[in-house]
C-alpha cells in the first residue's frame, strides 16, 4: 500500500519531465548533424545541447526513477510506511535545486564540456557544483533505503528479506559507491580549477576517477529494469518467478563486479598500464554472468505464464503469452534489444577487438540501445504498472501504451543499429558537422538519416507515454486492488544469511575496487609532473 | 513439490555452468589473441610537460613524422592540439613494423585511422606509444574522436600508406617524413 | 538462520563468493602482469619485475630516440603558451607600457589602432602582443620593421607593452561593413580539410589562448599573413597550428576570411 504518494510521483514527473526536454534536444542533435540539415552555424550550441542531454540522461533522469521507485518499493515490499519522508523530501529538494544548478550555466554555453567533464577543459563551477547536488540529494536516498530495511529486519527477526526490497537496496548501495569516483574527480580535481584555487588538473587521473563511476553508474540505470523483470513481469503476465534465489544472487554479482571493471572504459588510455586493463577486461567478462543468469530466470519465469495460459509443446507457450498486455510487450522488446546491446558490449569489453570502436559511433549506438532501449523501456513500463496505485485512478489507454512502447522499440532500432555500421566505418562521435559530401564519408550519410528518423520516432513515443500518464491522472477514481510483487515459483520460509542481507557482497565490493583501482589511482596521484594547465570554456566569446 | 523444486535447481545449476563456460571462453580468446598477435593498446606509460613540447624533446616541429630506425621499422611522431594533428598527413609505408608516439599540448584527444585497428586516447601529460602496421597501400581519414572544443569536428587528418618502394622515394630528405602539402 | 554466522570458514556462501573473487582476481592478475607481457618484445617488459612494474603502470622511457632529424633550418617559436600566462598586470606595468608604446605609434596608430595595414593592437589579448614579441626577438617571425624595433626589448618590457595594449579600448576599425554575413569558412570550416571554424579560436565562438583577436584588422594584413603560414613564410605558429588550416584553405576562402573579419566593426 503506497502511503507517499506524493513524494514518489513528484521523483517520476521531475524525471520524466526532464527526460522530454532532453530527449527532443537528443533529437534535434541528431538532425542538425545529418545531411539533412545545413551545417549548423554555431558548431558550440550542438556541444551545449550535448551536454544538457548527457547530463539530464545520465544523472538527473535515471537517479530520480531510481529514487521514486526505491520508495515505492519500500512501502511496498515491506507493506510500512517509509521511515524518514523528511529526508527524502530534502533528498528531492537537492536533486532539484542541483539539476537546475547545473543546468542554468549549460544553457548559457558557460559549460560546454560534455557531461563526462573532460578535463582539463573546465567550465563554468555552477555546472558541477549542481552535479555534486544531485549526487547528494540521491546519497540521502541510499541512506534511506538502508536505513528502512535495517529497520525492517529490526522488526521482522528471521523473515526473508522480500526480493525487490533487497534488489531496491542493492541498487542503492552500488550508487552509493560508484557515485565516489566522480565525486572525487569534482571535488578534489575539477572543483578547486573551476573556483579558481588552482590552475593545474591531472586529466590523466581524472579519466581514471571518472572510469570507476562510469562503468557500474550503467548497473545502476540498469537496477530498476531489473527489479521489473523480476519482481513485476511475472506477476502482471500471470506467471511465476522462476527462482527466488537465483535473483539474489544476480543482484549480489551486480553489486560485486558492477565496479571493478571501469577500466574497460580506458584501454586506449595512455596513463593505465596493460595489467590493469587486462584485469578489468577479465572482471567485465565475469559480469556478463549475472545478466545471462536473468535472461533464464525471466525467460522461463515467462515460460511458466505462457504454459499457465494453455501453451503446449516446445513453442506453444509463446503464442499463449498475453501479448495484448503492456508488460508483455515491454518485457519482449527489452529482452530483444539487451540482447543486441549486450552482443555489442562483449566487443567493447575485450581487450583487443574494442580497439576497432572505440570512441566510434558504435559506442553511441552500443549504450543507447542497452540503457535508452532495454532499459527506459522498462521505466515506462514501471511507471504505467504503477500509475494506479499513486493516482488511485484507472489507466486504461491499454492502445496507446502497445503504441508508444512499439514506437520506442523501432525508433531505437532505426536509431542504433546504424549507429553501429557507421561506427565500423570508423566514424567518430559527437562532432557538431559532418561533411558528407566527401568521399571518405559518403557512404556513411544514409545510415546517419536513418538514425536521425529513429530520433523523431522516439519524441513522438514520447509524447504519446506523457500524454498516457497525463490521462491517468484525469481518468476516473477506482478502488485500485492490493499491490503484489511476483510470486515465487518456490517460496522459501528462510533464507541464508549471505542472501537476506548485502554485507557479504558490500564487503566484496569495496574490497575488489580498492584491488583494482587502489594502484593506478595511488600511482598518478604521486606522480608529481602530470599536471597541465587547465583550459576553461565559455569565456569570451 | 519438493522434487520439483529439485528439478528448477538443477536446470538452473546447468545454465549457469554454461554461462561460466561461455565467459571463460571468451577470456581464452582474450588471452590467445594477447599471447600470438601480441595485441596490446596503448599502455606503455610515460610522462610529458604539453607546455614545452615545441621547445625540445622528441615532440619538436622538426622531429615529427615518420622517421626510418636502424632495424627497418617506423618510427611515426606526431602531435595532437585544438585542431589539428601535426603532421597533419602521416606517410608509412606499408608492410612495416610501425611504433607510433604521439601526445596532446592542451586538451584531451582521440586518435583515430579509419578503417584499422589504431585508436588511442592522447592525453595531455601522457605520451601513447603503441605499434602496429599496414597491409595495403590507401589512404584512411584520421579523425580526433574525443570531444575537445568548439573546433572538433574540423579536426580530421590523414594517412597515407604506401609500398615500401614509393616511400623510398617521397621520403624527405629531413628523415622526418610526411604526405603534408608543400 | 538466526544466529548463522556470516564471516565464517563454514559459512558456504562466504568462501565460495570471497574465494572466487580471489580466484578470478588472482587469476587475472597472472594474465595481465605476467602472461600476456611474456609475448611483448619491449626491454621494459623482460624479466618477472620488469613485467609487472609496466604492466603496473610505472613510467618509463619506452622508446629510444630515432637517428637524429636535419634540421629545417629555420627558427620556430619558443614561448610557453597556457590560459594562465601573464595573469593580472602589475599596477605600473601598463603605464611603463605606454611609454614603451611611443616607439609604436607610427605603424600600430596612437590609440593602437593602425591606419597603414598594420596590425591593430587596441584590445589585443595580452598574450598574443607578448608572444609575438617575443618570436620576433627570437627570429621566429621575422619583419624587417619589427626586428629591429624588439631588439632591445626586455621580457619586462613587452610584459608591459602586452598589458598597455589589452588595457586599451577596443575601437571600429577603419573598414567596417556591418551586417555582412559570414562565410561559411569562418562559422563552419572544412571540416575534411582539417579547417575548423575561424571562429572556434578567434572569437565568435570560442577564444583560444594565443590566437588573436581579428576584427576590424586590415583585410590586407589578414590575407598576406594567411598566404604567409600556408607557404611557411611564417611559421612561428607553435607546432604548425596556424599552418595545418591556413595551406588547406583555398584562395577564395583567404579573401573571404580577410575580408569578413576585416568588415568586422
Amino acid at each position: 500500500m503506497l502511503i507517499h504518494k506524493r513524494l514518489i510521483l513528484a521523483h517520476f514527473w521531475l524525471a520524466f519531465a526532464s527526460f522530454g526536454v532532453a530527449l527532443v534536444l537528443g533529437a534535434w542533435q541528431m538532425y542538425v548533424r545529418s545531411p539533412l540539415s545545413p551545417p549548423i552555424n554555431d558548431p558550440e550550441l550542438y556541444y551545449r545541447s550535448v551536454t544538457a542531454h548527457g547530463t539530464v540522461m545520465g544523472y538527473v533522469f535515471p537517479t530520480l526513477i531510481a529514487m521514486g521507485f526505491g520508495y515505492a518499493i519500500t512501502e511496498l515490499a515491506l507493506d510500512k510506511a517509509l521511515v524518514g519522508r523528511r529526508w527524502a523530501w530534502t533528498g528531492f529538494t537537492l536533486v532539484l535545486v542541483g539539476s537546475i544548478t547545473a543546468i542554468v550555466p549549460v544553457a548559457m554555453g558557460l559549460s560546454s564540456v560534455l557531461y563526462t567533464f573532460y578535463p582539463p577543459m573546465i567550465g563554468n563551477a555552477f555546472y558541477y557544483i549542481g552535479i555534486v547536488l544531485v549526487v547528494v540529494g540521491s546519497w540521502i536516498w541510499v541512506a534511506l533505503m538502508s536505513v528502512n530495511l535495517r529497520v525492517w529486519k529490526r522488526d521482522n527477526p528471521g523473515k526473508p528479506v522480500p526480493l525487490a526490497m533487497f534488489a531496491n537496496v542493492a541498487g542503492s548501495y552500488l550508487w552509493g559507491w560508484t557515485a565516489v569516483g566522480a565525486a572525487l574527480e569534482l571535488i578534489f580535481q575539477i572543483l578547486p580549477v573551476a573556483l579558481g584555487f588552482k590552475a593545474t588538473i591531472d586529466a590523466g587521473l581524472a579519466r581514471v576517477f571518472f572510469s570507476w563511476t562510469l562503468h557500474a553508474i550503467v548497473y545502476f540505470w540498469l537496477m530498476p529494469a531489473y527489479i521489473a523483470y523480476y519482481t513485476i513481469v511475472p506477476r502482471a503476465i500471470g506467471g511465476r518467478l522462476y527462482s527466488d534465489t537465483m535473483a539474489r544472487i544476480s543482484f549480489a554479482l551486480f553489486l560485486v563486479v558492477a565496479m571493478p571493471i571501469g577500466i574497460h572504459h580506458l584501454f586506449a588510455d595512455p596513463q593505465v598500464g596493460s595489467g590493469f586493463k587486462v584485469v578489468h577486461s577479465i572482471f567485465t567478462a565475469v559480469v556478463a554472468i549475472p545478466t545471462l543468469l536473468t535472461v533464464f530466470t525471466i525467460c522461463a519465469s515467462v515460460e511458466i505464464a505462457g504454459r499457465l495460459r494453455g501453451g503446449k509443446g516446445m513453442w506453444g507457450w509463446l503464442g499463449a503469452l498475453p501479448w495484448g498486455n503492456p508488460m508483455m510487450l515491454a518485457v519482449a522488446f527489452s529482452f530483444v534489444m539487451l540482447g543486441f546491446g549486450g552482443a555489442g558490449g562483449i566487443i567493447n569489453m575485450s581487450y583487443q577487438l574494442d580497439s576497432s570502436i572505440h570512441n566510434t559511433q558504435w559506442i553511441t549506438g552500443h549504450f543507447h540501445l542497452i540503457y535508452a532501449g532495454a532499459i527506459v523501456i522498462m521505466y515506462f513500463a514501471i511507471a504505467y504498472d504503477l500509475w494506479p496505485h499513486l493516482t488511485g485512478r484507472a489507466l486504461d489507454s491499454v492502445r496507446l501504451m502497445k503504441a508508444q512502447l512499439w514506437l520506442w522499440f523501432v525508433g531505437m532500432i532505426v536509431l542504433t543499429f546504424p549507429w553501429h555500421y557507421v561506427g565500423i566505418l570508423g566514424m567518430p562521435r559527437r562532432m557538431a558537422v559532418y561533411d558528407y559530401s566527401d568521399p571518405a564519408i559518403e557512404p556513411q550519410a544514409l545510415s546517419v538519416v536513418a538514425s536521425a528518423i529513429g530520433g523523431f520516432i522516439l519524441v513522438a513515443s514520447a509524447v504519446l507515454f506523457i500524454a498516457v500518464l497525463v490521462r491517468g491522472h484525469r481518468a476516473p477514481r477506482v478502488e485500485t486492488p492490493v499491490y503484489r510483487f511476483s510470486k515465487a515459483l518456490h517460496e522459501a520460509k528462510t533464507m541464508p544469511a549471505a542472501l537476506n542481507g548485502l554485507a557479504l557482497w558490500l564487503a566484496l565490493m569495496i574490497s575488489l575496487t580498492i584491488v583494482n583501482y587502489g594502484y593506478p589511482i595511488a600511482q598518478l596521484v604521486s606522480l608529481d609532473n602530470t599536471s597541465v594547465p587547465a583550459i576553461r570554456i565559455g569565456g569570451q566569446r | 513439490m519438493s522434487s520439483a523444486h529439485d528439478v528448477t535447481v538443477r536446470i538452473e545449476k546447468r545454465w549457469a555452468g554454461m554461462v561460466i563456460g561461455l565467459i571463460a571462453l571468451l577470456v581464452a580468446i582474450t588471452i590467445y589473441t594477447g599471447l600470438h598477435w601480441a595485441m596490446m593498446p596503448p599502455s606503455r606509460v610515460e610522462t610529458v610537460d604539453p607546455r614545452t613540447l615545441h621547445i625540445a624533446g622528441e615532440f619538436t616541429e622538426s622531429n615529427l613524422g615518420t622517421a626510418i630506425e636502424a632495424d627497418g621499422s617506423v618510427t611515426v611522431r606526431l602531435l595532437a592540439q585544438q585542431y589539428s594533428f601535426t603532421p597533419q598527413c602521416l606517410l608509412v609505408p606499408a608492410n612495416t613494423p610501425i611504433t607510433f608516439r604521439a601526445t596532446s599540448a592542451d586538451v584531451v584527444h582521440g586518435f583515430l585511422i579509419d578503417h584499422t585497428n589504431i585508436n588511442s586516447m592522447l592525453v595531455p601529460g601522457y605520451i601513447s606509444t603503441f605499434r602496429s602496421s599496414f597491409d595495403t597501400p590507401g589512404e584512411h581519414p584520421m579523425p580526433c574522436h574525443e570531444f575537445c572544443g568548439t573546433g572538433h569536428q574540423g579536426m580530421w587528418g590523414n594517412v597515407k600508406v604506401v609500398d615500401k618502394a614509393e616511400f623510398q622515394k617521397l621520403k624527405s630528405e629531413s628523415g622526418r617524413s610526411s604526405c603534408v602539402d608543400p | 538462520m538466526n544466529g548463522e554466522r556470516l564471516v565464517s570458514l563454514r559459512n558456504h556462501w562466504f568462501v565460495a563468493s570471497v574465494g572466487a573473487a580471489l580466484a578470478i582476481f588472482v587469476f587475472a592478475f597472472l594474465v595481465g602482469f605476467v602472461w600476456l607481457p611474456s609475448a611483448q618484445t619491449d626491454v621494459q617488459f623482460q624479466g618477472l619485475w620488469n613485467a609487472i612494474c609496466s604492466a603496473a603502470g610505472v613510467p618509463q622511457t619506452w622508446v629510444r630516440p630515432s637517428p637524429a632529424a636535419i634540421p629545417l633550418g629555420r627558427i620556430t617559436s619558443t614561448v610557453v603558451v597556457t590560459p594562465q600566462m601573464l595573469g593580472d598586470p602589475a599596477a605600473d606595468s601598463i603605464g611603463r607600457g605606454a611609454t614603451l608604446s611611443l616607439k609604436c605609434t607610427m605603424c600600430h596608430g596612437a590609440r593602437g589602432l593602425s591606419e597603414a595595414d598594420s596590425p591593430n593592437l587596441a584590445g589585443q589579448y595580452p598574450a598574443v602582443v607578448f608572444k609575438e614579441l617575443q618570436d620576433f626577438k627570437s627570429g621566429a617571425r621575422t619583419n624587417a620593421v619589427m626586428g629591429p624595433m624588439v631588439a632591445n626589448l626586455s621580457d619586462q618590457d613587452m610584459i608591459d607593452l602586452a598589458a598597455y595594449y589589452a588595457y586599451l579600448p577596443r575601437l571600429p576599425g577603419y573598414h567596417p561593413k556591418p551586417g555582412q554575413s559570414a562565410p561559411s569558412v569562418v562559422v563552419h570550416g572544412a571540416p575534411m580539410r582539417n579547417i575548423p571554424p575561424c571562429a572556434s579560436c578567434h572569437g565568435g565562438v570560442d577564444t583560444k589562448t594565443g590566437s588573436p583577436w581579428l576584427e576590424g584588422e586590415s583585410p590586407v594584413y589578414l590575407e598576406a599573413q594567411l598566404k604567409a603560414f600556408a607557404s611557411g613564410a611564417r611559421h612561428n605558429d607553435i607546432s604548425e597550428q596556424m599552418r595545418n588550416i591556413a595551406r588547406r584553405m583555398t584562395p577564395a576562402e583567404v579573401r573571404a576570411a580577410s575580408e569578413y573579419f576585416a568588415g568586422q566593426p
